[in-house]
């Protein structure tokens, strides 16, 4: 047994001293590496494929779509430096600067077309290209009556892009910075196929590449050399972590393992908040998301009741989610559309919002009475859910809801990108589902439509409510299309396929060390705009915004 | 290992198969070992403390006023002793005495569940190896080399998908696995005990394998499988922990000692007493366990002491 001892010591002193100090890993010598605490894995590093804000802010690193975004959320120049619109509102032309893809190919419009029509191709089968039907014949593309090449996008030289609309549509500027809208390396697609996306053949034009990708562990991206703005990019390295659970990745931030982290357990907030805690890292904000549950709609019968599903949504008491249980600035949701939309206040509640709890709940057993469920027939339902905090804590909250009205609830945590690949396959019976697109109402209402695809994942399906979202879409008087879409929420709070559970917050960790985050009701943060505070040479060096 | 020949056969009050059974007046050496295990404090502490948390788990969670799945909205965060609320509330306002009751059932049950399952195929399936030897064993124990080197979770996802989400099912997926290295110690005690003289007798007198096996083989195990269990059921409790942190195992708002103390840990700066009581509880009962494991073995195998 002797020997063993010095062993014991040694293995013992180094576990103390990785509890001790910082476990960072190491950074090459004279480089600035960023540790990002991301939430969630990268299941797709392809710009159309993913849909999660962990692969939006990653992926949203790697590629520079049309237009860029500054560090307080809004629009501004990215691949294109100028545009123009026609006087109808259904022409736009982009001016597109001199810059090259990663492996040093040119960066042309042809790129963007070609992106666009891989976009809309079925065979992409991209759940983000419904945002975007606006342009021309976009939707008839993506449901395959139409050639890819009819889809309204033309090069006509390799600068100008020209994008023509079913619509006129000025919030255009605000879809043209999203991974929508990326251009798509036609010449490394083509070469690699579907292969393309692996780190070794990737090829982006953005300020950062992926190098090494690890499921569970890390996605490591370094500086694009070629990246026309290359010179004022302040960190060599970012490692985006799936920190899945909010707690330990908060305790990681504290060690200084991990500079920023996007997620913060709300109910922890306040406590983070305290003195000797992390004050100065806490950055909380409101959010133009919405919080939902998606009622399956197709497959299972006791939803395709309205009673069953107007009770359902009743029982939730939002005000104790969002104020005892969350206590993170959350809103209790009665609508669908988040407020701090640009075009669009005081959207309709549901008609029960202001009763109080109690006859909600009387009213909800009523229902659930009269479709055939009581205590003898007790309605049994399996919610699926994602493991991250928040719906950890909400579900068994909603689940003790129901209960008190009769239904017996079952819940099936999932990892987020496990969760929505089920509900896009219809795979539940109640999703749990979060919403952040941008300051548009139409960005939050066009999910309910039958014809948008896997995102509408309860099947909905309403004529009227189409028909209303048609005729909003060919309203130029931002007013009066307002008042349409204000018709169309309150068709789909009164025949409840989705709750509303809560309006969301932003929440995010970041170290006072870094510069040039801010805090934006998109929460997009792009990482090019940031730097250590101690690194005065590249704080200097940073773009002007 | 002290050889129990066959009149000394537990339960039966003397008497194997064939042989005529005649009252035992002396001290058997059951009654030894028994001897010895009272005369153990640590074992009978760990005895009496053991049967409290079981009776506590069996009957408390119809005592306590508030149900273990009852939110009490009003209630969030309670802290311990303050109030309606002996032990404080979690995040949603449930009362966590109720819920620490009941995680400990559910610990406990899947520890015992578990540990019958592998004690029964364990068992049975070393004894029948170690007893018939020659090619049986080979093969038999290559069938538990190869199930050895299947990944635990790998096996519980597989066998999630295939069945569905099922807490029983969770029970026997960890009994299912617990039994390989039950399976190795009894054969090789087996393969000891078979040379001996009453195993030479029995067969002489013409008692058949299958007999032999069940009424002379299984009960000289006793000793160290008896240990193996009492330190299995501690082992099969961190298991289940380990399943539900993974949403594999149980699932709100049923609860287990294991999920109490990784959603406490959570909240440990807010809400110490979330950790700290299911925490003791936990020890408790894997030191019990402990303490009753070693007890049995000093008192059944005494060459060892």
């Amino acid at each position: 047994m002797r020997p063993a001892l010095p062993l014991i010591l040694a293995a013992v002193g180094a576990l103390l001293a990785g509890c001790g100090g910082s476990t960072r890993p190491a950074c090459p010598a004279g480089e600035l590496c960023l540790e990002f605490g991301n939430t969630g894995d990268l299941i797709s590093l392809d710009p159309y494929k993913g849909g999660t804000t962990s692969e939006l802010q990653a992926v949203g690193e790697f590629f520079t779509p049309l237009l860029d975004t500054a560090p307080d959320g809004e629009p501004v120049p990215g691949v294109a430096t100028k545009w123009e619109t026609s006087p109808d509102g259904l022409t736009w032309t982009f001016h597109l600067r001199d810059m090259v893809w990663s492996d040093g190919v040119p960066v042309t419009a042809e790129d963007f077309v070609f992106g666009l029509q891989r976009l809309f191709d079925p065979k992409t089968a991209s759940d983000q290209a419904s945002q975007i039907y606006a342009i021309k014949n976009s939707k008839a593309v993506n449901e395959g009556k139409l050639p890819l090449s009819a889809v309204g996008a033309s090069a006509p030289d390799p600068h100008t892009l020209v994008i023509t609309l079913e619509h006129p549509w000025p919030i255009l500027p605000y879809y043209a910075n999203s991974l929508v809208m990326t251009p798509t390396p036609k010449h490394a697609v083509e070469k690699y196929g579907d292969a393309w996306v692996q780190p070794q053949n990737y090829v982006g034009n953005g300020p950062y590449l992926p190098v090494s990708v690890k499921l569970g562990d890390k996605v490591v991206a370094r500086k694009n050399p070629r990246y026309f703005d290359a010179a004022k990019i302040c960190f060599d390295q970012v490692s985006f972590y799936p920190t899945i659970d909010a707690v330990s990745a908060e305790r990681r931030v504290k060690r200084g393992e991990l500079d920023v982290n996007t997620r913060i357990q709300s109910n922890r907030v306040e406590y983070l908040r305290r003195p000797g805690q992390m004050p100065d890292y806490v950055r909380v904000h409101p959010w133009v998301g919405v919080t939902y549950l998606a009622y399956n709609m197709r497959d299972v019968p006791a939803l395709k009741d309205l009673r069953v599903r107007r009770a359902l949504s009743m029982a939730i008491d939002r005000e104790f989610l969002t104020k005892k249980l969350l206590r993170g600035g959350q809103q209790p949701a009665y609508g669908f559309v988040p407020p701090g939309m640009v075009d669009y206040k005081d959207g309709p509640r549901v008609d029960w919002a202001d009763w109080p709890f109690e006859k909600r709940q009387a009213e909800a057993r009523r229902l659930l009475a009269e479709a055939g469920y009581g205590p003898k027939n007790p309605l049994k339902i399996d919610i699926k859910h994602r493991n991250t905090a928040d719906p950890s804590l909400v579900m068994p909250a909603v689940q003790a809801d129901w209960k008190s009205i009769g239904v017996l609830a079952t819940l099936t945590p999932n990892e987020s990108q496990i969760a929505y690949e089920a509900y896009r396959t219809r795979d539940f019976q109640v999703a749990d589902a979060g919403w952040v697109n941008g300051n548009n109402a139409m960005d939050y209402l066009y999910m309910q439509r039958s014809d948008v695809g896997t995102q509408n994942y309860g099947e909905y399906k309403n004529p009227k409510y189409d028909a209303l979202l048609d005729e909003a879409d060919q309203e130029r008087d931002l007013a009066k299309r307002a008042e349409i879409l204000k018709k169309a929420e309150r068709i789909i709070l009164d025949d409840a396929p989705v709750t509303a559970t809560f309006f969301m917050v932003n929440q995010n960790l970041v170290s006072p060390r870094i510069v040039g985050w801010v805090d934006n009701s998109l929460d997009t943060h792009r990482i090019r705009f940031m730097c250590f505070k101690d690194a005065a040479a590249r704080v200097a060096a940073l773009p002007k915004q | 290992m002290t050889v129990l020949g066959p009149e000394l056969a537990p339960g039966t009050g003397g008497g194997a198969a064939g042989l005529p059974s005649a009252p035992l007046k002396g001290r058997s050496l059951w009654d030894d070992a028994r001897r010895r295990l009272f005369r153990n404090r640590a074992a009978v502490a760990g005895i009496v403390v053991l049967a409290l948390l079981v009776v506590a788990a069996l009957i408390g969670p119809y005592l306590t006023p508030y149900a273990y799945d009852q939110v009490n909205k009003d209630d969030v965060w309670v802290g311990p002793l303050s109030g309606a609320h002996l032990l404080g509330t979690d995040s949603l306002g449930r009362d966590l005495l109720a819920r620490l009751l009941v995680g400990l059932r559910v610990s406990l049950a899947v520890g015992v569940v578990a540990t019958v399952v592998s004690l029964v195929i364990g068992v049975a399936w070393g004894a029948t190896a170690g007893y018939l030897g020659g090619r049986v064993d080979e093969v038999m124990m290559r069938i538990v080399d190869v199930l050895y080197s299947l990944p635990f979770i790998f096996f519980v996802i597989l066998l999630m998908v295939v069945f569905g989400k099922n807490f029983i099912l969770m029970f026997l997926a960890i009994g299912a696995v617990e039994w390989l290295t039950m399976a190795r110690i009894v054969r090789g005690q087996t393969l000891g005990l078979k040379e001996k003289e009453f195993i030479e007798a029995a067969r002489a007198a013409g008692v058949s394998s299958p007999r032999i096996v069940l009424r002379h083989i299984a009960p000289n195990l006793l000793g160290p499988v008896v240990v193996y269990v009492t330190l299995t059921i501690p082992a099969v409790i961190l298991a289940e922990s380990f399943l539900s942190f993974l949403g594999l195992g149980v699932q709100e708002p049923l609860t287990s000692l294991g999920v109490l103390i990784s959603k406490g840990a959570q909240d440990m700066e807010l809400a110490p007493w979330l950790l700290i009581f299911p925490s003791i509880v936990m020890v408790v009962t894997l030191m019990c366990f402990n303490f009753i494991g070693d007890g049995l073995r000093d008192a059944i195998d005494p060459k060892d002491r």
